[in-house]
């Protein structure tokens, strides 16, 4: 097993957030989790993530044959995984080719290759940023300060094609995106997409599962994964909401 | 031993006790320091201070035995190695050093805008010891580095220097303080920009932990001039930092800089104050610290404006980051406005590093101590890639990775 998440309770300042959670994935798949807003999910990409706030109260969580609780927020990284955050954080004067270059080396390094020089990471920036219709003068800027919304989920979506990650996870980065900007993004994910790498897509919207082909949609529900089916589901969604599933 | 003693007995010694106007001025600050409460609450210069060493101290002065080099490379550059705060005479065109004399004494002494409860300027003004004066002429455009060294340990300087742009001129002063020995300097540097000219002027501050420093400076501007002024202080001595700016002609500019990076018990005590006294002026006063361990840091920024000041633009910024929870930072803005068509800023942000930004960087694989020392870096990049002299900027570079190389 890939992902494998068993039981998983989670609180934050006294609130139980995730509740007896549970959720399967394997290399190559595509899953998909829908829910009403505050049901957790993006609890559940923090808490994957690494994000120290919170508290594990039980469960497991197998990734790559690794005990995730083991790892650091940054071998988590460096073993593959990534968050394409909701709302991707603000951090001026410090510029993504620096940042990014010295954090693809310590992947490399964890993995026995080899670095990236500093010519051959800049030619990879560019080529990917043009591929996502990035522009190159956003490359100068510093991360994420004073990006728009669709701006912000663009950049995200270039630090993971240049990451080139085995697990993604996407938390709505659909939304705050326009129609074609959501073409382009999804188009670089389509690309990005092999039969070794998986994907964890958080949305609100049917639309994306569109561009997205999910072999499994999740839905989750006040911290717990209460449906799981085939895209049908995200159809249902579409047309009657959360209610039924509450 | 009290002051007063200490003063006596070293007379001898101490610059210009001969003069009637200095022996009265001294016994005004001797007056002070004897009905002085030294209330730390309402007194700027004694935070964070241990009085007993600083007023109980055991003077003692050595004058160097070589005379100091000056360097006229020929090309407006003079490097200027100051030894027990002494300088050698020296005259071009261009330029001109002598010691200072009872005028300059006398002239300063008049001053108002610094508070006559300083007592770190008014042991200055005691116990001076040396100090020169350097004067650049009409329309010359001119780099100066000097080196401040002293030879032994256990010495009290008590140093005055004055600098004077005449009009028209254009100064580069770097200024160098990196003492190993156990010694205090208190120096105090006199500006004076004439008409039109302008003096950029950097104070790199880096002593061992034995060494105190206390730096007082006094700039006034004249019409169309600017004085700019950057400290960067990496001393794991003390250092106090007090700057104060006086525009007093129409269309001057004063801006004062500091960056300092402080940890284990180090203390550093900084105040810059400008007072605005004509129209259309500027002024900016920004620090920055990062404080490490148990290091404390004072900062006190005032802009003051005179009721014929109007069309006055000032601003103040404080900012810190705070690396350990036992560091601490303390940070006071003050405005005092009595034109009305003015405009006026301040603020501070000091608190610890932003969690978010950490857990972010580090989201995508790289370490906590790569990302803590990325953002400590982008916390001051504005400031380093404002200096335009790649020597500097490679001095100042090498001296934060030796910092951030100590943070863990
Ligand atoms: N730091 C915190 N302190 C207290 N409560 C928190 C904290 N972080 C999250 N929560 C609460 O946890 C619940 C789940 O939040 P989460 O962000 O995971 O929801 P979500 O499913 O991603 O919602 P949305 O669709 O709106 O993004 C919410 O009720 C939220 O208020
Ligand atoms: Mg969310």
């Amino acid at each position: 097993m890939f992902l494998e998440i068993n039981d998983l309770s989670v609180k934050i300042e006294n609130k139980n957030i995730l509740k007896n959670l549970n959720l399967n994935i394997n290399k190559g798949e595509v899953h998909a989790i829908m829910g009403p807003n505050g049901s957790g999910k993006s609890t559940l990409a923090n808490v994957l993530a690494g994000k120290e706030d919170y508290e594990i109260l039980n469960g497991k969580i197998n990734f790559k044959d690794n005990d995730l609780f083991d790892l650091n927020i940054e071998e988590r990284a460096q073993e593959g995984m990534f968050l394409a955050f909701q709302y991707p954080v603000e951090i001026p004067g410090v510029n993504i080719t620096p940042f990014l270059h010295s954090a693809i080396n310590s992947k490399k390094k964890r993995m026995n290759e080899d670095e990236i020089d500093n010519l051959s990471f800049a030619k990879l920036l560019k080529s990917k940023a043009s591929d996502l219709g990035i522009n190159i003068d956003m490359l100068k800027r510093s991360v994420n300060t004073g990006f728009s919304g669709g701006e912000k989920k663009r950049y995200e979506i270039l630090q993971m094609s240049i990451l080139n990650p085995d697990l993604a996870i996407l938390d709505e980065t659909d939304s705050g995106l326009d129609i074609d900007a959501l073409k382009i993004v999804t188009d670089g994910v389509n690309k990005l997409k092999t039969k070794d790498n998986s994907f964890l897509i958080i949305t609100h919207y049917q639309k994306l599962l569109d561009y997205i082909k999910p072999d499994f949609v999740h839905v989750m529900v006040n911290g717990s994964i209460v449906k799981s089916g085939g895209s049908e589901i995200a159809a249902e969604i579409e047309k009657d909401g959360f209610q039924k599933f509450q | 031993m009290n002051i007063q003693d200490n003063y006596q007995k070293n007379k001898k010694n101490i610059f210009f006790s001969k003069n009637k106007d200095v022996q009265n001025h001294r016994e005004k600050l001797i007056n002070i320091f004897k009905n002085d409460r030294f209330d730390k609450k309402n007194n700027e210069s004694l935070k964070n201070v241990n009085l007993k060493n600083f007023l109980d101290f055991k003077y003692k002065y050595l004058v160097p035995e070589e005379t100091s080099v000056i360097n006229n490379n020929n090309d407006n550059t003079y490097s200027i190695v100051s030894v027990n705060g002494q300088c050698s005479n020296f005259k071009d065109d261009k330029i001109e050093i002598t010691k200072i004399v009872e005028e300059d004494y006398n002239d300063f002494s008049k001053n108002n805008t610094i508070a006559n409860n300083d007592h770190f300027v008014n042991l200055n003004s005691l116990f001076l010891n040396c100090g020169f004066k350097i004067i650049i002429k009409k329309n010359n455009n001119i780099k100066i580095k000097i080196s401040n060294i002293i030879t032994d340990d256990d010495l009290t300087i008590f140093q005055k220097n004055n600098f004077i742009c005449e009009e028209g001129s254009s100064l580069n002063l770097i200024e160098e303080y990196e003492n190993k020995n156990n010694s205090t300097l208190n120096i105090l540097n006199v500006i004076k920009l004439e008409k039109n000219s302008q003096l950029n002027h950097f104070l790199i501050q880096d002593n061992s932990p034995n060494h105190n420093l206390i730096i007082t400076s006094h700039s006034s501007c004249k019409k169309d001039s600017t004085y700019i002024q950057k400290v960067y202080n990496f001393s794991e001595g003390y250092v106090r930092n007090f700057h104060f700016s006086e525009l007093i002609e129409i269309n001057s500019e004063a801006d004062l800089q500091g960056i300092f990076f402080l940890k284990d018990n180090n203390i550093s005590n900084n105040k810059t104050f400008v007072k605005h006294l004509a129209e259309d002026c500027k002024s900016n006063q920004v620090y920055k610290g990062i404080l490490n361990d148990r290091s404390t840091a004072t900062y006190f920024s005032n802009t003051h404006v005179d009721q014929v000041a109007q069309k006055t633009e000032g601003y103040q910024l404080s900012k810190g980051i705070l690396l350990s929870e036992n560091a601490s930072y303390f940070s006071k803005p003050e405005l005092k406005i009595y034109a009305d068509d003015v405009k006026c800023s301040h603020g501070s942000t000091i608190g610890p590093i932003d969690e978010n930004a950490i857990f972010y960087l580090r989201s995508r694989g790289m370490s906590k101590i790569a990302a803590t020392k990325i953002l400590i870096s982008s916390f001051i990049n504005e400031e380093l890639s404002s200096i335009d002299n790649d020597q500097m900027s490679e001095i100042i570079q090498k001296k934060i990775v030796r910092y951030l190389s100590k943070v863990k």
